[in-house]
């Protein structure tokens, strides 16, 4: 997993999971939580993580060709953050294609972020994935600076 | 949920719920190729956290939420995010019997501590 900031710069290596060990959507999203606990970026997991589940029954984050955007403004995220992990054997996620996700961006912002500013971010780690060439190189890449070398590509 | 938990989760599903029902936003969404198709469940979820928290807790949230669309703001560095007034030492409940929920004398905003 890795964090992206305001501007979709890589600033955290050390939040990057390269292969989540995980078959389950809500799995998948307690461990990404997890992690961004540990980086200090949420006061309240739980809370966090009761929110995204809330989230995906509103309707899937997957949006296909194995990428999932799951999403939270919440009061409990200090900063905001693009959170990527990647799972090479895939996820079910719901997704319209039925593929499995392998490319995780997991967009948080705090409460005062407005819609507009939020849907920015969640519209970059869209953009970030939505070529294949792209997509491929993530899933190739063999380090966490490797990854981090691709999304500073991408969003420059 | 502690009655503190129950606030603040409130307070964010009631921001994805706007966020929802908003037009501009929902199109915006759906553009980007999110499924929104449950609001009838997040609409649910909604009123059975507004049912678990504590009644008078409810009637500051609902009056403050009209007022400003946000009920509750987090607080950093003793500054409400909400109005960003420095709030006293005093502001913060520490005592165990202290209820753990506070208003910002500034904006009458409920704070979140974390």
């Amino acid at each position: 997993m890795m964090t992206l900031g305001t501007a979709p710069t890589v600033s955290d290596l050390s939040l990057y999971i390269p292969d989540l060990k995980i078959k389950k959507r809500e799995t998948a999203l307690a461990e990404m939580v997890s992690c961004v606990q540990r980086a200090g970026v949420v006061r309240d997991g739980e809370l966090l993580l009761e929110l995204l589940r809330v989230r995906e029954r509103l309707g899937t984050t997957g949006l296909g060709k194995g990428v999932a955007v799951p999403q939270a403004r919440s009061v409990t995220v200090l900063t905001p953050r693009l959170v990527v992990a990647r799972s090479l054997k895939g996820i079910d996620w719901a997704a319209p294609d039925g593929l499995p996700v392998t490319l995780i961006f997991m967009a948080l912002a705090p409460a005062e972020w407005s819609e507009e500013a939020f849907h920015g971010l969640i519209g970059r780690a869209a953009a970030t994935a939505r070529l294949q060439r792209t997509r491929q190189r993530l899933l190739s890449a063999p380090s966490s600076a490797a990854v981090a070398a691709v999304l500073r590509e991408v969003s420059a | 949920m502690t009655s503190q938990d129950l606030i603040v989760h409130l307070n964010d599903l009631d921001l994805l719920l706007r966020e929802t029902m908003d037009p501009v936003s929902r199109a915006r969404l759906k553009k980007l190729g999110f499924g929104l198709e449950g609001i009838a469940r997040l609409q649910a979820a909604r009123n059975r956290t507004a049912a678990e928290a504590e009644r008078r807790w409810m009637v500051i949230y609902e009056r403050v939420r009209q007022r400003y669309g946000k009920a509750v703001a987090a607080v950093r560095d003793r500054v409400c995010l909400g109005c960003y007034v420095t709030l006293p030492t005093t502001a913060r409940p520490r005592a165990v019997h202290e209820d753990p929920l506070s208003t910002c004398e500034s904006c009458g905003r409920i704070l979140y501590w974390g």
